[in-house]
């Protein structure tokens, strides 16, 4: 709701945004942990891949890969899964991973002499019903809303996490979704685009998420989010990887399995 | 025993209290404008012979007791003819008088009110008084003049900048500052997110805004008082004013109800309903309005009575996706009475309201939030001798806080209706003032306030492990929610939790010669209601959150001392004041906590505290054709969040950092000049150091997107902020006195054009996906034009 604020401010005054130069400070690079295992409804979600980098500085182009690290994560019968590099690219893949939902798992790195590691549950997702569209939304009446719909389990608690990947050279947009307001009912997640047009087509991803993957990436996004003077306090986001060697130097990024559910949308 | 109470005691020791060697008599009554019969606040009693005198109360009252005799007495209110007359006292005698505006008999005729020139007897120090034709004077954007813009350019008053709400005072948060309108309590000062104020400046008569020495009958927040007084209207003939600007009309209408004994006043206020907005082809409404009502009427002559009312709105929408509508409703009663000619009493019924609501039919939502109270006030001020003046008191507020109700808002709508628990609480409070005349050179103003927060039963309330709501994940090095073991349940008449506190006020002067006085203060303050806000500045949607078993009360204590000075005949006053304060208990949030429909905040809070200290130098021209000020404040503002145990990280590592109001320093300067009888003109200039705010050190990739990693908390800061603006003021017929009369005002707001940064935000291009630093300003050069009138 804060955003909402934002927007007004900057429809109902003079105000205005420009991109300025800055210098900011540089800190020590720091290892980043994407380690999503997900599986799409319907596959056999043996082929996974984690991928680790670095921190750089605030306005570089690229991130530096994370090379030559030990990556495996191990299930709750102990099975361990290696994760091999590919080249020298930063990600590591396997292609012999057993999705179990409700599995525990173990992810274990080893990078530059320090050990990490993270458990968490691999968590259930339903399935993305119907899809609508709506050609005059938006705040301004001209973009694309579009509308995924798909039930909540009234048994449950459950947390969501959205990607909406468009056919237009953009970044996703991501968000986080929980049910208190609208448990065990038909609910749907929301996006709104302003130039998708008719034929273009957006990819919806759905994954089940657990609460604590869900209050860090909701954290995580009200930081990209832009900021405005209702900005909350920014601060590093620690997610669930912990490093046993050095507790001070912690990773940043998740571990996180999910069951994931995809709806290909072409705008008619 | 402490040092203070020991200081009160002896005060109280060495009064003259019951030393009656000579019969004395006491000489009361009202003073008042001839022309509309209003009351005037802070109109001097002098009797120059004996070096004594009073001024008038809130009410126009005043009281006097001194010896058998006679006496010159001298009436001055600047703007205003001087009485002066010798009176024999010989019994108690009862005299109101009416003063008779200062026409402009010369051409060097610059009014500035007596309520704002330095009083260095007075031991009352950190107050500064605005008159609201001063505030009438100061340049603003969109012409609109606004009285919360006006005291920012006091030393120790600042704003999170345009756009945002409300004001800080002294290092301290928003939430921190009583406001009062007429006695009752404004909780949102702000139209339009902090672009405007929510006080229509016709309807004011005068304000006062207390940063520190605070007497004893003002309690509840910490941080500052800003007392405002509406007109009480006319009672001898009808009048109307008013002003069409580019942003708003208003229109004000004042009358007698009955001649010389009630008077009726209704102002209204209200913006264009598309405001900014033909900018934009959208269906779009953004409007607000206010209506001030005031009925006084005098039964006789020692009962009057008062009905003030006050109701605002904001109103927005968006293209029937999007409403919001919120603002502040106020109604209030009160009875003056005199007891006797030396004991004044008000009584005071208070009903005050905060709505917020939200339509959002995106997501098909209604959503209802707001804070009601019913306040109760008996005020007592009691004019012992012509050296001891007492003011006494009770207080009682009844609040009930509604945190938030969900209701879908179609049928096609997935939400469930959901009611936040309601929250209940009785606020109440005893206090006594003394304000003593010690000696020739030394005054004091001494009192207590006993405050007692009773935090009422409510349907549900968690129980959570040992008590804490908020958990350490020690692996994680991270705070968490704690899952409630338990819930429990209560009668509206239980007490769930009680708290009490003594808050001893202390101010002392003392003169050393008849120009110039040293006085210092000491105050300690209790703050029960928190309002949730982890952004820089409040938003209108947040919502106000009581003391209980979770959040313990605000405690300041805050030390002044200060130096005051009179130039040429009080052409010119200095005021340096230098003030350290603490606040213990203060509110921070654990990191990402979502704030907002949150049905278990004590899940996201711990308890802090915030320290800060400062100099300021306020040096004014108070007559002649060029009046103004020029501030000065130097200081700084810092929370700081420790780790419960040893174990916890607090918040930013539980070191100190800055709060977002610290600016190092804040110069500001107010100047009009009198060209002639038809034009002067008016300029601000403001320089303040930029907001502390958090800037990233580093980026990572997650996801797919960019994430920007950062550093401690607040510990850059935007760019200085400078900006300078000016209006003129045009009156075509400046010797009409009767009649329709016009006023022009021109302004030009932030002259130069200077982009002050509101924000900067940083984040990633979504077309090109670089990264980006953002910077967010919201007035370049406006200018403006405004018509004035009265008849």
């Amino acid at each position: 709701m804060k955003k909402l604020i934002y927007i007004i401010l900057l429809v109902f005054t003079y105000s205005c945004e420009d991109v300025i130069d800055l210098e900011l400070p540089t800190s020590e690079p720091k290892l980043v942990i994407d380690a999503s295992i997900e599986w799409l409804k319907g596959t056999t979600g043996n082929e996974q891949s984690i991928k680790l980098s670095l921190t750089a500085p605030f306005f570089d182009i690229d991130v530096p890969p994370a090379n030559n690290a030990t990556v495996m994560v191990t299930d709750s019968n102990d099975t361990v899964y290696d994760f091999i590099e590919d080249g020298a690219t930063g990600i590591y893949m396997n292609n012999t991973f057993v999705p179990e939902i409700n599995g525990e798992y173990t992810l274990t790195v080893l990078y530059n002499g320090e050990t990490y590691i993270a458990t968490e549950t691999l968590k259930s997702v339903s399935e993305i019903t119907r899809v609508e569209q709506n050609l005059e939304g938006g705040f301004s009446g001209q973009e694309t809303e579009i509308k995924a719909f798909f039930n909540d389990p009234g048994d449950e608690e459950n947390y969501y996490f959205f990607e909406f990947i468009p056919s237009l050279p953009v970044t996703p947009t991501l968000d986080t979704f929980e049910d208190e307001f609208v448990n065990g009912n038909e609910i749907f997640g929301f996006y709104i685009e302003e130039d998708l047009d008719f034929g273009q087509s957006v990819t919806i991803r759905n994954h089940g998420v657990s609460e604590r993957f869900y209050e860090f990436m909701f954290i995580l996004l009200q930081q990209t989010e832009s900021g405005g003077p209702f900005e909350t306090q920014p601060a590093t986001v620690r997610g669930n990887c912990i490093n046993q060697t050095n507790p001070d130097n912690f990773p940043l990024g998740y571990f996180r399995l999910s069951e994931v559910d995809e709806f290909i949308y072409t705008i008619e | 025993m402490t040092l203070l109470q020991r200081v009160i005691l002896f005060l109280f020791l060495f009064s003259p209290l019951g030393i009656l060697a000579q019969e004395k008599y006491t000489l009361s009554g009202v003073i008042s404008d001839i022309s509309s019969n209003e009351t005037l606040i802070g109109v001097n009693i002098l009797f120059p012979e004996q070096q004594t005198g009073t001024i008038t109360n809130e009410y126009g009252f005043y009281s006097i007791t001194l010896p058998e005799g006679s006496y010159k007495l001298v009436i001055s209110y600047l703007g205003f003819q001087n009485i002066i007359e010798t009176i024999e006292l010989t019994s108690d005698l009862t005299k109101n008088y009416s003063l008779v505006e200062a026409t402009e008999t010369l051409d060097e005729v610059v009014i500035t009110e007596d309520i704002e020139k330095l009083n260095i007897r007075k031991p009352q120090m950190s107050v500064n008084a605005l008159s609201a034709s001063t505030i009438k004077q100061i340049p603003v954007v969109l012409g609109e003049v606004d009285v919360i813009k006006a005291i920012t350019l006091l030393p120790g008053v600042t704003t999170a900048g345009e756009g945002a709400s409300g004001f800080n005072v002294r290092g301290g948060s928003a939430d921190q500052n009583l406001i009062l309108l007429d006695e009752a309590i404004i909780y949102n000062s702000s139209h339009l997110f902090g672009f405007f104020s929510v006080f229509n400046p016709d309807a004011i008569k005068d304000l006062r805004l207390y940063k520190g020495g605070i007497p004893a009958r003002y309690g509840g927040r910490v941080s500052s008082v800003l007392d405002i007084y509406q007109k009480e209207g006319n009672s001898n003939e009808f009048h109307a004013n008013g002003g069409i600007g580019i942003v708003s009309s208003r229109l004000l209408v004042e009358g007698p109800i009955e001649k010389q004994k009630g008077s009726f006043l209704f102002g209204g206020r209200a913006s264009y309903a598309h405001l900014f907005l033909p900018l934009f082809d959208v269906d779009n409404i953004a409007y607000f309005y206010d209506l001030n009502t005031k009925l006084s009427y005098k039964l006789n002559q020692n009962n009057n009575i008062y009905l003030s009312g006050y109701f605002g709105r904001d109103v927005f929408s968006l293209n029937d996706s999007f409403e919001n509508t919120y603002g502040n409703t106020v109604l209030n009663f009160r009875w003056n009475h005199l007891f006797s000619d030396k004991l004044f009493s008000n009584v005071s019924l208070i009903y005050s309201d905060y709505y917020y609501g939200l339509n959002l039919d995106l997501i098909g939502f209604d959503w209802n939030s707001g804070i009601r109270n019913f306040n109760l006030k008996y005020d007592l001020k009691h004019y012992l001798t012509d050296k001891i003046k007492l003011q006494y008191g009770l207080n009682s507020i009844y609040h009930k806080f509604n945190p938030g109700e969900i209701e879908p808002s179609n049928s096609t709508s997935g939400i469930n209706p959901q009611k936040l628990i309601d929250k209940y609480a009785l606020e109440n409070a005893l206090y006594f003032d003394v304000e003593h005349q010690l000696s020739d050179k030394l005054t004091a103003s001494y009192g207590l306030r006993f405050s007692n927060f009773l935090r009422l039963g409510q349907d549900e309330l968690n129980v959570y492990e040992n008590d804490q709501a908020v958990i350490f994940n020690d692996e994680l090095q991270i705070y968490e929610k704690a899952e409630p073991i338990g819930i429990e349940k209560f009668d509206r008449n239980d007490v769930l939790k009680s708290f009490n506190n003594i808050e001893p006020r202390l101010a002392m002067a003392y003169q050393l010669n008849n120009k110039s006085s040293i006085k210092a203060s000491y105050n300690r303050m209790t703050q029960y209601l928190h309002l949730l806000s982890n952004t820089s500045s409040p938003t209108p949607l947040d919502v106000w959150t009581p003391s209980g078993k979770y959040a313990k009360p605000q405690i300041l204590d805050q030390y002044a001392v200060g130096y005051f000075r009179n130039f040429s005949n009080n052409m010119y006053s200095l005021e340096f004041e230098t003030f350290f304060k603490t606040v213990e208990n203060r509110i921070d949030y654990i990191d990402g906590a979502d704030l907002i429909a949150n049905d278990a905040i004590e899940q996201v809070i711990l308890n802090g505290k915030a320290r800060a200290y400062g100099l300021e130098l306020l040096f004014r021209k108070n007559e002649g054709r060029f009046t103004g000020w020029l501030a000065y404040t130097l200081s700084k503002s810092e929370q700081q969040t420790k780790g419960r145990t040893a174990n916890e990280t607090g918040i930013n590592n539980g070191e100190w950092y800055n709060t977002p109001f610290d600016k190092t320093h804040d110069i500001s300067f107010t100047g009009s000049y009198e060209l002639n009888k038809k034009w002067s003109i008016n300029a601000n200039f403001l320089f303040q150091t930029g907001q502390p705010v958090t800037y990233p050190n580093g980026q990572y990739e997650y996801n797919g997107i960019r994430i920007p990693s950062y550093t401690n908390r607040n510990e850059f800061r935007l760019p200085t902020y400078h900006r300078l603006d000016v209006s003129a003021n045009y009156t075509p017929k400046p010797n009409k006195v009767k009649g329709f009369r016009g006023q022009w005002v021109f302004g030009i707001y932030n002259l130069y054009n200077r982009r002050n940064a509101a924000s900067i935000s940083f984040n990633q291009n979504r077309d090109t996906s670089r990264n980006e630093a953002v910077r967010l300003a919201i007035f370049g050069v406006v200018p403006s034009v405004s018509y004035n009138f009265k008849f």
